[in-house]
């Protein structure tokens, strides 16, 4: 196993501040560092905050900085290798921290590390990305060129957040019904192409068979398996039609299948 | 059945027939077949968004007619041909189009060089042409798009986390590239179903409703 904290000079600096201070007021600490680890970029504490710290575990500026950084430090090491609580705290002993200061970091990671690695699963970054998505559906009755109309449109807005800005760009696409069928039938493919990667186990159907995803993710069942055959093992076709064919020689459409998905994960 | 349009009845071009279609019959006198299907069709070009400059002014040179009296004939042309291919065919019908122009005592040729437009082959290229110019927001022309899935990042070792990169082209000419994460694309794909859905029930009402 490899250690993820090397015993370096300023390590063992670090140690010799940490272990003298209170334990309450050490668990109170870290649980504050570890909450706003996420953040790039922001203080943890701000200046006022911490000369009180100083003058609350008797420590200078400098060792305070030590301190602070090096808990960081901890926790952004067990966040990358995602250790275990267990071999957290082993390795923190080894570099001679108190059991009980090696118990605080581990209880910590316990609880909130979980969380704090979806938190940066999620923080992948990009110019920009889509942070809202909403739409209007409206029935055209008329234009300047063309009377009585009577043809629904529909306007689907994207809120899109840059990666410094504070401010949502908002982009406005318009689609008539056909051009709405065809951007659903791309993101449908571009969904089973997700899911296909996100497990890395093909010939695993049944993974994918509760959450149903499959199933929504084509225009039809045959679209689905023509995919399948082309792309796939035979195992996988296999596997596939066993568990669909037999249940239903009607296949709903696939709207409704969206709707009610949508409904059930919203009760979830 | 025969035509009950009396004089003061509507005609496709609604209740007040508008000046230079009015004036269309007195100004087509002197104008012969030829020239009229000349003039015809550079009004039919310019509906459709090309340019007529160079037709136009062979037209005014060739001909002896003068320049004012051509220009209203033009008019003429062009408001009767944008107003007919406004009103779907479903509602004005060829042979009430047909009467409405005898109406306005346009001569027998001139009206079947007139239904010919309006009721032929070109009319969906007159009727595309002239939505373009109607107001509009943009619209998907192309869409392309890449899965990624992050191995790892300077925070995570080992990441595993799936992202769709999307590249939309609109028809206004831009280009917008954004990075959807999985939960966001489930909520696109989800609010696309639903449109798409009520656009439906929508569609299967408006059938339903008398078409008036």
């Amino acid at each position: 196993m490899t250690s993820i904290i090397k015993e370096t000079q300023s390590i063992k600096e670090a140690v010799t501040f940490i272990n003298a201070i209170d334990v309450n007021k050490f668990s109170r600490l870290i649980s504050r560092i570890i909450q706003k680890l996420h953040l790039k970029g922001e203080r943890t504490f701000s200046e006022e905050e911490e000369e009180k710290l100083q003058a609350a575990l008797s420590l200078d500026k400098n060792a305070l900085n030590l301190v602070l950084e090096t808990s960081a430090f901890i926790l952004e090491q067990a966040v990358y290798h995602n250790v275990k609580p267990a071999s957290l705290q082993q390795q923190l002993e080894m570099v001679h921290l108190t059991p009980e200061k090696a118990e605080v970091f581990s209880q910590t990671w316990a609880t909130t590390g979980p969380e704090l690695v979806e938190k940066l699963k999620c923080n992948l970054f990009a110019p920009k990305k889509l942070e809202y998505v909403g739409w209007q559906l409206n029935l055209q009755m008329a234009q300047s060129s063309h009377a009585r109309l009577k043809s629904p449109s529909a306007v689907l807005q994207l809120g899109l957040q840059g990666e410094d800005s504070e401010v949502q760009e908002n982009v406005f696409v318009e689609f008539n019904h056909q051009q709405l069928l065809d951007l659903y039938n791309k993101v449908c493919f571009i969904m089973f192409r997700v899911c296909v990667r996100a497990t890395f186990m093909p010939h695993h159907l049944r993974v994918f068979v509760p959450s149903i995803h499959v199933a929504f993710c084509t225009p039809s069942y045959f679209d689905l398996f023509k995919y399948l055959f082309q792309t796939s093992s035979p195992s996988l076709c296999h596997s596939f039609v066993h568990t669909f064919a037999p249940k239903t020689h009607h296949f709903p459409s696939f709207f409704q299948l969206e709707i009610v998905q949508g409904q059930l994960d919203s009760l979830t | 059945m025969s035509s009950s349009h009396s004089k003061d009845s509507l005609s496709f071009l609604g209740g007040r027939i508008p000046p230079e279609v009015e004036s269309l019959s007195k100004n087509l006198k002197d104008v012969d077949q030829e020239l009229f299907r000349k003039i015809l069709k550079a009004v039919v070009s310019a509906l459709e968004g090309k340019d007529c400059t160079e037709g136009m002014k062979s037209i005014a040179e060739s001909s002896v007619i003068p320049q004012e009296k051509l220009c209203h004939i033009v008019a003429g042309i062009h408001r009767l041909l944008s107003e007919a291919i406004r009103i779907p065919t479903a509602l004005l019908k060829q042979e009430i189009f047909k009467e409405d122009l005898k109406e306005l005592r346009i001569p027998e040729d001139f009206i079947t060089d007139f239904s010919s437009v309006v009721f032929g082959n070109h009319r969906a290229a007159l009727e595309a042409a002239a939505s373009q110019k109607d107001p509009h927001l943009p619209t998907l022309e192309e869409l392309k798009w890449r899965v990624d899935v992050a191995i790892s990042t300077s925070s995570l070792a080992r990441a595993l986390q799936p992202s769709v990169l999307m590249q939309m082209k609109l028809s206004d000419g831009r280009f917008q590239r954004f990075e959807v994460p999985v939960s966001k694309f489930q909520e696109l794909r989800y609010n696309v179903a639903l449109i798409l859905k009520e656009m439906n029930d929508l569609e299967k009402r408006s059938i339903l409703k008398i078409q008036n």
